[in-house]
């Protein structure tokens, strides 16, 4: 008996070393980055150079799978139910505070929830930036936000899809300039380009790499941006915030998340890996040629952004509500 | 057009240059494979292989996956044919007749029918891209949501055309189709339709599971239900070949097919389904032998094949010339474009040349590749069918399933083909036809989508969808249509009394 005690004993004291051990050395097999999004999409495009730099840092092998579906819940959800072992990552983007809030209105059990995720490290935030048909007579913000008022709701504007990030961005410089504007749902960011590019809709609430070549063909005109700062490639157009708008605020971001759990050694390897994988030339030339601002922030700087952004847009989405149909 | 002429010499000398020629050729080689496979179509290919073209030149990005993209539209008939498996969603047509053709021994005829028909189809629609991009794609851009849904009504109305039997029982699958495609997220407000919590289900009853589940899987079914075995069909090399008979029904088919695909191609959306559901349509109704069709018509392969084919060329017309993202897989290109630093726009043509006209040489270098690769692998492909049913059956069904979920990664997709194999098997049992209900699951959302983005466009007027000359126009020629379809219910009136009319002369003349 004694010796089936001792044996017992031996065995957890190897299981528990094994396990110190096993911590020790992650990470020790494939490290995977899910995508909640389809590939080409800003997600995935983020998330291959991040996987393709963190190889390199980790010297170890560093996937990216794309867990498509319902805006991205599906691959959240899958990441928020993962083992919180480090080998499961998420890139998010900021669309991962809005869906719990919308399955909040809706009164639906929630996909998942922010407090599932431990927060990594931000790699980039975008600021979204307004543009209008280049035949529309609307020559600065000023301009578009008069007569928007003028005209409630007479003014069209194109999202990537209901409670989705372009239409949050205008929700929320709609409230904060007092118009009320006309929302026409897309789905995805591609059909809402091609609409304003159609003329169908009046203004686009957008990413500024992908409307770049637009503006400088004379097709689309960018009238302000929603950053703190101003675009880089566009410094001719202001911010809401020098307008006076302070609370249109909105970036599209991208940032990389591990389950809620996920011991804290990991995490710091991972964070150091991450800050390695931003200066990695690489890395750079990549977010380069995607025209997209890498800014890197983790640890508290990182949750105090994510908090404040979260709570910017579970406002935005409290404040659009549910959408009544006629 | 010299100038067009210089810029395409230009293309060619980069189109044929080893490297260029290289990932041709792989693309189109990988996207028959992919097309091979069932359910597993051009956009999940493009999106499996994307990541696998970051470390190329720009260049060869785009024309390997180019290539990804109209090899499987070519590849997609073969399990369509050989099996009744449409190998991606626009070959559900293809199915019909194409494998009523195999049965009766036809099936390398089909195959060579559907190749050629697609080389023929892609090098036209090439020339129309190269010619006329700019100006076709100021037009397509005119299409916003009214003009989508006029467009789509139409395709509705080819829902008509679609049964060999009863009219009743074909409607009647077509809102059993209409109905599935509403399940998921409601667009316009957020609400999750029939979802019951699954969150897989937000996004919708996919096309493909439908397909391959209704077609494919029923048929394996419905085969494994029979008393006695089918014969197995051991295709002769002579029979490989299409008869001058079969060459003479598919020549003009193919050519309105060309046209059609073509143009339905441009307007952004997933149009490449629909032309081939409303080529088929249109077939049918044109064919001296409308009966035909359901029952092996050549013309029932050719048309559609063909038209899905013209339509890639015409899904990059708006990409190429504009810069904008016409569709799920011209999207995906244009990310590829980004990805190596080429900026897609109205500029494009201008500002790379190279990439420009290198991709047009490539698409006409592309076609003649595939059908090179293709024409041989008939004789191959046909063999198939030599395997003896115990065999083949479940190593399809196990194919199914690996296509079916390769697509998204979800397991709900497997789950949703499995039971409409079952829903497939019994409405054939019952004496039902099952692609009504693919073209409602397809036509359903994105009839919803537009009807809906219109009036919020309009802000609720009806208006919207008369003021507009393009949807107007559109609406129109349904209207005329729905008058033609009428039109038999009173000639046939007058076939009777014509016929009255001269048995009563019969009478008369002793």
């Amino acid at each position: 008996m004694k010796k089936l005690i001792v044996l017992a004993g031996l065995t957890l004291a190897a299981s528990v070393a094994a396990t110190a051990f096993a911590q020790e050395s992650y990470p020790s097999r494939p490290i995977t980055i899910v995508a909640p999004f389809p590939p080409g999409g800003v997600a995935d495009l983020t998330a291959r150079p991040v996987a393709a730099a963190m190889e390199k840092a980790l010297k170890n092998p560093v996937g990216v799978v794309n867990k498509t579906g319902a805006a991205g819940a599906v691959g959240m959800q899958f990441v928020a139910t993962s083992k919180p072992d480090g080998y499961t990552l998420l890139l998010a983007l900021s669309s991962i505070s809005i869906i719990p809030e919308a399955d909040k209105l809706f009164g639906r059990p929630p996909a998942f929830t922010v407090d599932q995720f431990a927060p990594i490290a931000l790699i980039s935030a975008d600021p979204t930036i307004l543009v209008v048909p280049a035949d529309k007579p609307w020559k600065t913000a000023a301009d578009f936000i008069e007569d928007a008022k003028k005209r409630p709701g007479q003014i069209s504007y194109s999202s990537s899809g209901v409670y989705g990030t372009l239409h949050m961005a205008m929700e929320l410089l709609s409230h904060a300039a007092g118009v009320k504007l006309r929302h026409v749902p897309y789905a995805g960011a591609g059909p809402a380009l091609t609409a304003i590019l159609g003329g169908h809709v009046d203004a686009l609430a957008s990413g500024p790499a992908v409307v770049l070549p637009h503006i400088k063909a004379g097709k689309l005109r960018a009238l302000a941006g929603w950053g703190d700062k101003r675009v880089a490639a566009l410094p001719d157009v202001p911010t809401f915030k020098e307008l006076g708008y302070p609370d249109a605020e909105f970036y599209i971001w991208a940032g990389v998340f591990a389950p809620r759990g996920t011991p804290e050694p990991v995490l710091a390897k991972l964070r150091e890996a991450l800050r390695a994988s931003v200066n990695d030339g690489d890395f750079k030339a990549a977010m380069d040629k995607l025209e997209t601002p890498v800014v890197f922030k983790q640890g508290d700087e990182f949750t105090k952004f994510f908090e404040a952004d979260a709570r910017r847009l579970a406002e935005g989405v409290r404040k659009v509500g549910k959408i009544e149909t006629k | 057009m010299t100038e067009t002429l210089s810029n395409l010499a230009l293309g060619f000398s980069i189109a044929l240059s080893p490297p260029i020629l290289f990932y041709a050729f792989l693309g189109c080689f990988v996207g028959t494979l992919v097309g091979v496979l069932p359910g597993v179509g051009p956009l999940a290919g493009i999106s499996l292989l994307l990541p696998a073209t970051f470390g190329l030149d720009a260049t060869r990005a785009i024309v390997m996956l180019a290539g990804i993209y109209y090899g499987a539209m070519y590849g997609g008939s073969t399990t369509s044919i050989l099996m009744r498996i449409p190998g991606e969603a626009a070959s559900v047509m293809t199915c019909i007749d194409g494998y009523a053709m195999a049965r009766k021994g036809r099936a390398g005829a089909a195959l060579t029918i559907a190749a050629v028909g697609s080389y023929l189809a892609g090098s036209a629609s090439v020339v129309g891209l190269m010619l006329l991009a700019p100006p076709l794609a100021l037009f397509a851009l005119r299409f916003g949501p009214p003009e989508y849904f006029a467009l789509l009504m139409l395709g509705l109305l080819v829902l008509a055309y679609m049964s060999s039997g009863s009219m009743l029982k074909s409607l009647a699958m077509a809102t059993l189709g209409l109905l599935l495609g509403m399940i998921g997220i409601d667009q316009m407000t957020g609400y999750f339709r029939y979802a019951y919590g699954v969150v897989e289900l937000g996004d919708g009853i996919g096309v493909v599971p439908v397909a391959v589940g209704l077609f494919g899987l029923a048929e394996i079914l419905a085969t494994a239900g029979l008393a006695t075995p089918p014969q197995v069909v051991k295709p002769k090399l002579r029979e490989l070949l299409p008869t001058r008979q079969e060459w003479r029904e598919s020549a003009w088919p193919i050519g309105r097919g060309t046209v059609l695909g073509f143009l339905i191609g441009i307007v952004p959306g997933s149009a490449h389904i629909i032309a081939s559901f409303v080529s088929y349509a249109v077939e049918r109704k044109l064919s001296k032998r409308p009966e035909e069709f359901g029952q092996g018509a050549v013309a029932g392969v050719a048309g559609p094949e063909s038209a899905n084919n013209s339509a890639t060329s015409g899904a990059f017309v708006p990409m190429l010339a504009l810069g904008v993202p016409s569709g799920p897989i011209p999207a995906v290109m244009l990310a590829a474009m980004m990805v190596h630093g080429v900026a897609p726009g109205p500029l494009l043509i201008k500002q790379q040349p190279e990439l420009f006209w290198g991709f047009i040489a490539s698409m006409y270098v592309g076609n003649v590749v595939l059908l090179i690769l293709n024409l041989p692998l008939v004789g191959l492909f046909v063999n198939v069918l030599r395997v003896p049913y115990p065999i083949l059956y479940p190593s399809i069904i196990a194919f199914c399933i690996l296509g079916v979920y390769a697509v998204n990664g979800s397991v709900v997709d497997v789950w949703i083909m499995l039971l409409m194999g079952v829903l497939g098997y019994l409405l054939r049992k019952l004496g039902f036809e099952t692609a009504p209900i693919v073209l409602g699951v397809v036509l359903a959302p994105m009839i919803e989508m537009a009807l809906r983005q219109s009036l919020a466009m309009s802000d609720g007027q009806y208006s919207i969808f008369v003021s507009r000359p393009i949807a107007g126009t559109l609406l129109l020629v349904g209207l005329i249509l729905i008058i033609l379809g009428l039109k038999p219910l009173v000639t046939r009136g007058l076939d009777w009394r014509a016929r009255l009319a001269l048995a009563e002369k019969g009478q008369e003349q002793p």
